[in-house]
């Protein structure tokens, strides 16, 4: 049998769902002789029917609707926010994949270039008839004017020359065994030089205009 | 019960992707309890609906934090509600009563009562009475009695929700409800039946 100290404790839960089935009917048993516990069970149970009340009265209360609204708003700001943030982490990484394959292919390139010994990186220069194309063309153009063989020179194919033209100071025709007019040494002439295999001058040709102040033999 | 949270959980991984419709299903489903339980703890209805606001913007904002290892959403809700309404209580004093009116000023509708106009009024003042009496006691004790009494949560639920064990629970609901009693019989001016309130 329960005694007054132990209903105090747990007396009041007798109506709970979740009282134990023994405590409460121990606990029904005390009220019904002792007139003090079964006046604080009445107090307490009309206490209970109070809060039933106040519980019925708010059930039904929620949030206002402006609340809903706040948070939608902040859901599409942060929604708004998070795309663009998307697209400059996709360029992003779009940008550093071609980084890494630029630093991968020249990386390979120069990893290919030192693999073959003897090739040497030769620097293109452009000087007229530098290749036997060229050359041919070039020889074509001045079929008109005869070269003078410089003395001295050894012939050699034709396949295997090259003309290179040069502008020049009549005078200096002079190294190469020309007579020059002396009072026309100064002057400026267009020469063409034919240039054999071993890369030496071997003929001379004045172009037409030039012609007039060197004689060629 | 499982199959509810794998739906909220998935709920929430879409509503964190920004997917309104998910967010509001899992909103709808835990706002009105969240408001009901900080209008109750607080007295205040601006307050109440500070709480539910910062406790789902803390969703939107940081959902990492909810781990569903450690528990159910409902719960992680309202662990957070509960940090919010103490750290109210511990701010400002106890506002006014609440409930008489809308935040808007507007009278808060309540259901027809077939009661007689003097039955209502008579009616109205008990749930009055009862409000400022659990309004009035610790915060301890006045969480025990909201969660125990209000929300009809088992003490099991109440201990987890408190996040103390169960003892605790009975221990402070016994004293809410014997310092509720005290109250309102000095509220309602009533004899005293029992002397275990004041004890």
């Amino acid at each position: 049998m329960m005694n007054c100290e132990e209903f105090e404790l747990c007396g009041l839960d007798l109506d709970r769902r979740d009282a134990e089935p023994r405590e409460a009917a121990a606990a029904a048993q005390h009220a019904e002789v002792c007139p003090r516990c079964r006046a604080m069970l009445e107090s307490w149970r009309e206490v209970k029917g109070d809060l039933r009340l106040l519980c019925e009265a708010t059930w039904l209360h929620s949030a206002p609707p402006r609340v809903e609204m706040r948070l939608k708003q902040e859901l599409r700001t942060r929604r708004e926010v998070r795309v663009p943030f998307r697209r400059v982490a996709v360029a992003t990484w779009a940008l550093a994949a071609v980084a890494v394959l630029a630093a991968g292919l020249g990386w390979r390139q120069w990893r290919d270039g030192n693999a073959r010994p003897g090739r040497t990186v030769v620097p293109s220069v452009s000087k007229p008839a530098a290749s036997r194309g060229d050359a041919a063309m070039l020889l074509a153009d001045s079929d008109t004017g005869a070269f003078t063989r410089l003395p001295g020179s050894m012939p050699s194919p034709y396949e295997n020359q090259t003309i290179l033209q040069v502008r020049m100071q009549r005078g200096a025709l002079g190294r190469f065994g020309f007579p020059v007019a002396q009072d026309r040494a100064a002057e400026w002439v267009q020469v063409d030089f034919l240039i054999g295999e071993d890369g030496l001058p071997q003929a001379v040709r004045l172009h037409q205009d030039s012609q007039t102040g060197a004689t060629l033999q | 019960m499982k199959n509810v949270d794998e739906k909220q959980d998935a709920l929430l991984k879409r509503a964190v992707r920004g997917d309104e419709q998910a967010f509001l299903a899992l909103y709808q489903r835990h706002q009105s309890a969240l408001y009901r339980y900080a209008l109750r703890m607080t007295g205040s209805s601006w307050a109440a609906e500070e709480v539910v606001q910062e406790v789902f913007l803390l969703l939107i904002r940081e959902p990492h934090k909810y781990q569903p290892e450690r528990g159910e959403l409902g719960a992680f809700l309202f662990g957070v509600a509960r940090n919010r309404v103490m750290k109210h209580l511990e701010k400002a004093p106890r506002e006014m009563s609440l409930d008489v009116m809308n935040a808007d000023g507007s009278p808060r509708n309540e259901p027809e009562d077939p009661l007689t106009p003097m039955m209502i009024t008579e009616k109205r003042e008990r749930i009055e009475q009862v409000r400022e009496a659990v309004l009035g006691l610790p915060t301890e004790f006045r969480e025990a009695v909201v969660l125990c009494e209000l929300e009809e949560m088992s003490y099991e639920e109440a201990a987890h929700a408190c996040g103390c064990p169960i003892g605790t629970i009975r221990s402070r609901l016994h004293r809410g409800r014997a310092l509720l009693l005290a109250k309102l019989e000095l509220l309602r001016d009533t004899p005293r039946r029992a002397s275990a309130g004041a004890k």
